[in-house]
């Protein structure tokens, strides 16, 4: 299995050992509809995912998934306080226009808001800029800045004074090494590849 | 609205084996009485439809297409081998196609009211011997849908794998899901409303003022052949440019002029391009269009509105058994993508599975006849997917 795609399926278990079964999921930034899939294989959710591209879109409706394509803050001011059980930005938050609004948003129409991301802080991460001093290029952010969507180097230092300056409760989180298996809870700003958060108002 | 002016001819039926071939319409027949959601009635009625591709043992695997305001029943194939165009949807429909009649039973029928088989304004009264006329019945979407329904019952459907429609079209495949939940399992709606907006309103309002002002019109009361022809030609014209857009007509017409306009800017006589297409466009429907038909659909579409009809549209689509996806297109302005994201918005808000899909276009609303693979992969996966997974969204 290549790397990257080992990644994502991890990622994927862990937000599937997250979600409660049979409830109802929002997707932000659904892409090809690939975790509500798995999802709605795994836990028998209620998903409905939303993304920008009617190509992904296409391949949401032909895996089963139902999808909505458009801008997800429109799209989340059109349903009521706690409609849905769980949203979930999965590798989303960094490409946000305003992420701020979007978590708020997230919260509002959520009882819980899952974000997944990759921590810039980690050692490798911030070497890789220290020494190379070009843009980040890995297995995971595979493109240079011209062909690439504008994304914030969000870290796991900063996403957390993020949730405490706004009063968002941290419910659960998970820190997972460079190789986003195991489990690294030491110093996870430096030590940590990947970063789960599950949030709540 | 499908341009059935504007298909582009193709080659003959029988040297193209994505057609259906050469197509013939058949009538149905219901001799009860049908009451209209107005509370008239009509002793009975005829629809007139097309099939393609075979009714399965299980009778589950047919697909109904609802027709929009000046369509008809005959939406693929030819009637005759040397027919200039085929049916107006044929670039969707057929053997191998996003709608593939080779696994597909497809059924359309001209709706109730209208003026190509089926029994509306223009048919003979049996008590006066004398069209209809204007003490037709008010016809509503539900009416149309009910119709429909008696003759999927006639055919032997058990269910419907899927309805499929535009325009008007759309708002009959919204209504089928919510009359008949347990019977339809795939809604397919584009470019549609689930309410008629006061633009929408008020470009009928137009046509209809064009028709009932032509001193022909005669309160409703002629024959087929000397209608206010002038009327209708007007109506269908004013109609024509709001299935359009500025863009695609810009494209088509620009301000090119006309071969044979002298030079002679001082005239009203047809100078540009596009005054003479819609000169044609308004002759060419007057043919093959009846201008009461036009008054009673428009009205049917005004009463479109399905917030007030159930009280509010959660509660509209509260029986919705089916899965449904909607397609918007961007240039559309009759039917903006905002009144198709609405539908959506609805349908998740009363907990049901839906998807909303929105192809860039410039060609206005006339958009979903358009040949686009992009169009026809989307339709495909979402009649073709095996079961979707079998999930309550109402829990």
């Amino acid at each position: 299995m290549p790397k990257l795609v080992e990644k994502r399926t991890v990622d994927m278990q862990i937000i599937g050992d997250w979600v409660e079964p049979r409830t109802r999921v929002l997707d932000l930034g659904c892409g090809r509809g690939t975790l509500l899939g798995y999802l709605a294989q795994t836990k028998e959710v209620a998903g409905i995912g939303v993304d920008l591209d009617f190509h992904r879109i296409t391949a949401c409706v032909q895996r089963g998934v139902t999808a909505y394509q458009g801008d997800m803050l429109a799209f989340m001011r059109e349903f009521p306080d706690r409609f849905f059980d769980r949203v979930i930005c999965s590798r989303t938050v960094q490409e946000l226009d305003d992420p701020t609004a979007v978590i708020l948003e997230a919260l509002r129409v959520g009882r819980t808001l899952t974000v997944g991301f990759v921590n810039h802080g980690f050692w490798k991460n911030r070497l890789a800029t220290l020494f190379r001093g070009r843009k980040l290029r890995n297995q995971v952010y595979t493109t240079e800045w011209f062909e690439s969507r504008p994304a914030n180097p969000v870290t796991i230092a900063d996403f957390e004074h993020f949730c405490a300056a706004k009063g968002i409760r941290i419910a659960r989180r998970a820190h997972l090494a460079g190789n986003w298996r195991s489990p690294r809870r030491l110093c996870p700003n430096l030590l940590a590849g990947y970063a789960l958060y599950d949030l709540t108002r | 609205m499908p341009d059935l002016d504007d298909v582009p001819a193709g080659a003959p039926a029988v040297a193209d084996p994505g057609s259906v071939g050469v197509v013939a319409s058949r009538d149905f027949v219901h001799a009860a009485p049908f009451t209209f959601q107005s509370g008239q009635s009509l002793p009975g009625f005829t629809l007139r439809y097309e099939t393609y591709g075979e009714l399965n043992a299980a009778r589950d695997n047919a697909i109904l297409i609802c027709h929009a305001l000046s369509g008809d029943h005959h939406c693929a194939g030819r009637h005759a081998t040397d027919d200039r165009k085929p049916g107006w949807w044929d670039n969707l429909i057929g053997p191998g196609k996003a709608v593939d009649t080779r696994r597909f039973f497809v059924i359309c029928s001209n709706c109730l009211g209208g003026c190509v088989g089926s029994t509306g304004p223009s048919s003979v009264n049996p008590a006066t011997g004398r069209p209809y006329g204007i003490a037709f019945p008010f016809v509503t979407i539900r009416d149309m849908v009910r119709a429909q329904k008696l003759l999927l019952d006639h055919l032997g459907v058990a269910t419907l794998h899927a309805a499929i429609g535009g325009s008007m079209g759309g708002m009959q495949v919204l209504q089928w899901g919510i009359e008949y939940p347990g019977f339809v399992r795939r809604l397919l709606a584009m470019a549609t409303t689930s309410r008629e907006g006061a633009q929408a309103i008020a470009f009928n309002e137009v046509g209809r003022q064009a028709i009932m002002q032509d001193p022909a019109w005669n309160q409703g009361d002629y024959v087929r052949e000397a209608g206010p022809r002038t009327g209708l030609a007007i109506a269908r014209m004013m109609a024509h440019i709001t299935y359009v857009s500025d863009a695609s007509m810009d494209r088509k017409f620009g301000r090119r002029k006309k071969g044979t306009a002298n030079g002679d800017a001082y005239t009203f006589d047809i100078q540009f391009e596009v005054e003479s297409y819609l000169r044609h466009q308004g002759q060419s429907f007057i043919n093959r269009f009846d201008a009461n038909s036009y008054l009673y659909i428009t009205r049917a579409l005004d009463q479109f509105d399905l917030a007030h009809a159930y009280g509010s549209v959660e509660t509209a689509f509260a029986p919705v058994q089916a899965e449904t996806l909607v397609v918007g297109f961007t240039s559309d302005w009759l039917f903006p993508p905002e009144q198709n994201r609405a539908i959506v918005h609805a349908l998740l808000r009363a907990g049901k599975r839906a998807t909303y899909a929105e192809l860039a276009t410039d060609l206005g609303h006339d958009s979903f006849l358009l040949e686009s693979e992009d169009l026809y992969a989307l339709v495909r996966s979402f009649l073709e997917r095996e079961a979707a997974v079998l999930v309550d969204f109402s829990i």
